[in-house]
């Protein structure tokens, strides 16, 4: 029967193109919106990486004070931060903080050797960092107090992976503004917010020489929970106390974090709607199609209902029928799909590719049958006598 | 070949009564038919008459209002729209006034049709079976072609080969020469003799053709939908 089905539609190809044009197009359509829910999906069941909940971020502006004595009200604004009931940790930390879409990267290699250098973000942190953003550890520890003296970084288990494959990455040097010995592997660092791609990432350390101010002019700061709206202004105070002058911004990273994902789920939800509404019309249209050539076909389907076919029979045929019709389609859509992955074009995992192809081709089948329920139903109740009466 | 007293369909006391919300139109009234194994029986009467539905009660396409339809001694009525498809498929042949191919198959493959229904037939033999019931109507040549590409007769030849590929005892032919011209209404009515005679098929034929009709054993005449002959 199957071969018969084959062969019907194959010679009613012309009849059937639109249809076939449809479930491609619908197919692809399908594809492509469900490979970048599938990225973001997976990405969004990964971890973080770390933990942002009572965390603040406290971007710090020095107004016009003189370069020169920035960095020593910056310690003494730490030190009075460090003593406020509420506030469990803070870090000295570059504006590239999590969920704020600012990157810094360098290409981060192994000392000596030329070739691949992966680009990694690099993110300045100091020993609080541990503390603050609980970063998970797979292998060797965060820097501490032990380290001073001696440049050292964490690395991602992304970084490990490109630069020290096979191989334990403590105690290794890489080359990341300047030499520095790797103490530990983070498990991952998302700083880009939950839909993100995990990036390489590299954690310097900084250290007891470092007194610049400029490019470390934001604070993070592990607050206890229940901490909220007085902590915030007595911050604030307490800052505007210490530099006169100086101004702050105060953002918890969880508002960040929010303020993100609406900025990804916005685009990403018009587009599930546009989908959405294509899918229905595609599905008005099959279903229109599909009850047209019923009618069309009620000789047909009497004369087949006189040799033999029952009226289950008959129903299964019309949906094998649109089966087979959207199988045409599928074939044209995947050929089409497979040069996603081949060419890089969303610039996803192949996994992603591959998952959102047998998603798109399920949807499609079951649409298809859905469409061809209530037709197929139709058609089951021609009567076989129809094949005498209708020319 | 010897026609057989068993008889192979039998109708008693048939009533078909069609009915809208306003209208109630009696097609057939009291028909009383038992058409023995191996018979070619012609049914005649004015358009109207209720020919065709009788022939559609005789090949399980339809159920009458009252009465009783007997399959080789076996009343049908208790049987499932399952049961009545498998039964249609062994037993019974349909060869119709407009032949009733699909026109998006090939001549074979129109030919293989009620092969598709039977369970547990393979494709080689229903090849077979097809190619064989083309050969009988001389159609040999003719198996990749396309309905629309064949003259009128020969459409009917591949509904006859349709017919016969499936080996049935009885064949249903509803006006099978209403639309050729008189050589190829005789061809054909050749073809279904010779089928009647040389392989025992239980034919019913309607027509309008005195003259064919004059060809079978025995002629049947409708009027308003009573048996009047």
């Amino acid at each position: 029967m199957l071969k018969h089905l084959f062969t019907l539609i194959w010679n009613r190809k012309r009849a059937n193109a639109l249809l076939i044009v449809e479930i491609f197009l619908a197919f692809v359509v399908l594809f492509v919106v469900g490979s970048l829910l599938v990225y973001r999906w997976q990405n969004y069941r990964a971890p973080l990486g770390f933990a942002y909940e009572q965390v603040w971020e406290v971007s710090l502006d020095p107004g016009v004070q003189p370069k020169a004595e920035r960095y020593a009200t910056q310690q003494q604004i730490i030190q009075r931060i460090k003593s406020l009931s509420g506030v469990r940790a803070v870090t000295r930390t570059a504006s590239n903080t999590p969920f704020t879409n600012s990157h810094s990267q360098s290409d981060v290699g192994r000392p000596g050797e030329k070739g691949f250098r992966p680009t990694s973000n690099v993110y300045y942190l100091d020993d609080a960092a541990a503390d603050v953003l609980q970063v998970p550890l797979e292998e060797g520890r965060w820097f501490d107090r032990r380290d001073d003296g001696a440049p050292v970084a964490v690395i991602s288990h992304d970084l490990k992976e490109l630069l020290f494959p096979h191989e334990t990455a403590v105690g290794k040097l890489v080359e990341a503004d300047g030499n520095r010995r790797v103490v530990g592997v983070a498990a991952a660092y998302r700083a880009d917010g939950d839909f993100a791609n995990p990036k390489p990432a590299t954690f310097l350390r900084n250290g007891v020489q470092d007194t610049v101010f400029d490019h470390l002019r934001t604070l993070l700061v592990r607050v206890q929970p229940g901490a909220g709206g007085a902590l915030e202004k007595q911050m604030s105070a307490d800052i505007r106390a210490i530099g006169p002058g100086w101004s702050s911004n105060i953002t918890p990273l969880s508002e960040s974090r929010d303020k993100q994902m609406k900025t990804v789920l916005t685009p990403l939800v018009a587009l599930v709607i546009t989908c959405v509404f294509l899918i229905v019309n595609v599905a008005l249209g099959l279903f229109g199609v599909l009850w047209q050539t019923i009618n069309q076909r009620r000789s047909e389907i009497g004369l087949r209902r006189a040799i033999g076919a029952s009226a289950g029979g008959i129903s299964g045929q019309i949906v094998g029928e649109i089966l087979v019709v959207a199988t045409f389609g599928l074939a044209l859509g995947l050929l089409a799909a497979a040069q996603f992955p081949l060419l890089g074009v969303l610039g996803v995992r192949v996994g992603v590719y591959l998952t959102a192809m047998a998603l798109a081709a399920g949807l499609v089948y079951l649409l298809t049958v859905v469409c061809a329920l209530y037709p197929s139903r139709l058609a089951a109740g021609i009567q076989p006598a129809v094949a005498l009466r209708e020319e | 070949m010897q026609t057989s007293a068993a008889p192979v369909l039998q109708l008693t006391d048939i009533e078909k009564i069609y009915q809208t919300k306003t209208i109630e139109t009696v097609a057939l009234h009291r028909i009383n038919l038992t058409i023995g194994r191996g018979e070619f029986v012609s049914i005649m009467g004015p358009s109207g008459c209720g020919k065709s539905t009788l022939l559609s009660l005789m090949g399980l396409l339809d159920e009458p209002t009252h009465g009783t339809v007997a399959v080789d001694g076996r009343p049908v009525q208790s049987y499932s729209d399952k049961e009545l498809a498998g039964l249609r498929n062994l037993k019974i042949g349909f060869v119709f006034q407009s032949y009733h191919l699909i026109n998006d198959l090939a001549v074979l493959d129109n030919v293989e049709l009620p092969l598709l229904y039977r369970p547990g037939l393979g494709s080689k033999e229903r090849r077979q079976r097809a190619l064989a019931a083309l050969d009988k109507v001389g159609l040999s040549a003719r198996t990749n072609h396309f309905p629309s590409q064949l003259s009128g007769g020969q459409r009917q030849r591949v509904a006859i080969a349709r017919a016969l590929a499936g080996a049935p005892e009885i064949i249903l032919a509803d006006e099978p020469t209403g639309n050729l011209d008189s050589v190829m209404g005789e061809e054909i009515m050749d073809l279904l003799l010779g089928l009647n005679r040389e392989h025992g098929t239980t034919i019913v034929m309607v027509t309008h053709d005195e003259q064919q009709a004059l060809k079978t054993q025995r002629l049947i005449r409708l009027f308003d939908g009573s048996q009047v002959g």
